[in-house]
């Protein structure tokens, strides 16, 4: 499975904090719109000229199938759907809409002539959320639908609401980087996908030289927007939709690199560098000069993809890099191996540009 | 989570404008044609030699459709006619009755006379 079609289904399992990162919200309009599905063209077309003039967006479909393949297409609040139709039924459709994810919950009202008890059972047993023969009066048909704008507005809301509270429970607050709580639960994701794929995954673990002095000496509203200035700086350095950046300490942070070996890597730990150290952080008591040490692990080839299957190993591999990178004063980067726990030969330093 | 701010209007507002006019009369339109299909197939059915299973189908398809539609314009008289045309065609498909069917000569020719009704009223009225 490519990574794309991975990723959507993790979306589709409900686990969509992935959301935060890759896609953009898809139901931005608050607008209800409905879709009448009816195989009679005058009943459609009174139907849909009713529903116009009581503000709702209106799609329309002669059939089941045609209703499926508009819902496919954007997604409608509500269905209102006849019950007896060609080529697949109300009844059918319904079940459809109810076994199918959709991205967000299709209030169906069935509008059919059947007006037995039995008939409402079933329809009710099928997913309907409500039943109204044709015989109502227009009047009712429209309360219902007002019930029905009101209930999916109210699902849209809750729904908004816990994708909120998702993405915050995974941001930092003060960058708007995610947090240590959305590294734990997805870098073991990226590195399982990478053993599965046996594709390359790096990781580089940053830290903000003298930190604590800044702090210190300019203030920790100085400091905040030193945090905010890496933040921005360094998502400057990656690839949008791909990789990721998360703060994982005080001044501590993590960046993902999936598809990437210690090679490239390397490059965006020394563009992070050279981005970092250009010019001075304007903040709040002034501009501070600014400069990161890091640390690169990367798994990329077999056996090693395989055989690592913790993100401790990787993790630790990075705090490796970083410590020796603060060891040699800081300013640099320092890649090692994940397996021997050994210093790799790629290493570089100050603002030469290459590998030492 | 926000408040729904939109105030609907009112209901029999939205029920007659002048759009629902010009489909009205497209539905009146429909129902002279469909009173034509009903007589023909009386007559088909009044020739038909064994059981006219195809005919009781037909009436069946046309009487659902013209129920629903009657039922949405508000043409209430020829919803329930059509509706007890359905439910008795749909007994005589079934039982593969012949084309005495009481039940269903009932029904259709009370539609139809309905349906002719209805002609003549608006005939006068024009």
């Amino acid at each position: 499975m490519p990574p794309e079609q991975e990723i959507r289904s993790l979306e589709d399992s409900g686990d969509d904090l992935y959301d935060t990162i890759l896609t953009q919200p898809t139901d931005a309009s608050q607008r209800c719109r409905i879709l009448v599905v009816d195989d009679d063209d005058l009943v459609r077309a009174r139907l849909t000229a009713l529903l116009r003039n009581a503000e709702f967006e209106v799609e329309a479909a002669s059939n089941g199938g045609e209703a499926l393949r508009i819902m496919e297409s954007r997604h409608c609040q509500v269905l209102l759907t006849d019950w007896q139709m060609p080529d697949m039924d109300g009844l059918t459709l319904c079940r459809i809409v109810r076994s199918e994810h959709a991205a967000g919950y299709v209030y169906v009202l069935m509008l059919t002539v059947r007006d037995s008890k039995e008939d409402l059972l079933e329809g009710l047993g099928a997913g309907a959320d409500d039943y109204v023969v044709k015989s109502a009066p227009v009047e009712e048909i429209l309360a219902r639908l007002e019930v029905a704008r009101r209930i999916t507005h109210v699902e849209y809301s809750l729904r908004r609401s816990n994708r909120e509270n998702r993405r915050l429970a995974v941001t930092d607050p003060l960058t708007g980087a995610h947090n240590l709580r959305f590294l734990m639960k997805y870098l073991p994701r990226e590195l399982a996908r990478a053993q599965r794929y046996l594709h390359p995954l790096a990781v580089l673990s940053c830290d903000i030289d003298r930190f604590k002095q800044i702090n210190d000496a300019y203030g920790h509203e100085a400091g905040d927007d030193v945090l905010r200035a890496f933040v921005a700086r360094a998502h400057g350095c990656m690839r949008e939709g791909s990789d990721w950046l998360a703060r994982v300490g005080g001044d501590e942070f993590m960046v993902v690199l999936p598809e990437t070996d210690v090679v490239g890597a390397n490059r965006v730990a020394h563009k992070l560098r050279k981005v970092l150290s250009h010019c001075a952080v304007a903040t709040h008591a002034g501009p501070v000069k600014l400069t990161v040490s890091i640390g690169i692990t990367a798994v990329e080839a077999e056996p090693e993809i395989r055989e690592f299957s913790k993100i401790e190993d990787l993790l630790r591999a990075a705090d490796r890099g970083l410590y020796a990178s603060k060891q040699n004063g800081g300013n640099n980067a320092t890649a090692t191996s994940i397996a021997a726990g050994r210093l790799a030969s790629l290493k570089h330093k100050g603002d030469k540009n290459g590998i030492n | 989570m926000g408040s729904i701010r939109r105030r609907p209007r009112k209901a029999a507002a939205i029920a007659h404008d002048d759009g629902f006019e010009n489909l009205r009369q497209a539905f009146h339109a429909r129902l002279e044609s469909e009173r034509v299909h009903f007589v023909t197939l009386s007559a088909a059915l009044a020739r038909a030699d064994e059981s006219p299973v195809w005919i009781f189908e037909d009436l069946v398809y046309r009487a659902h459709r013209l129920q629903g539609g009657a039922a949405i314009f508000e043409e209430s008289e020829v919803a329930v006619a059509a509706g007890k045309l359905e439910s008795a065609a749909v007994i005589a498909a079934e039982s593969h009755a012949d084309n005495t069917n009481e039940e269903v000569w009932a029904a259709l020719e009370a539609l139809v006379r309905l349906m002719g009704n209805r002609d003549s009223v608006r005939c006068l009225q024009a």
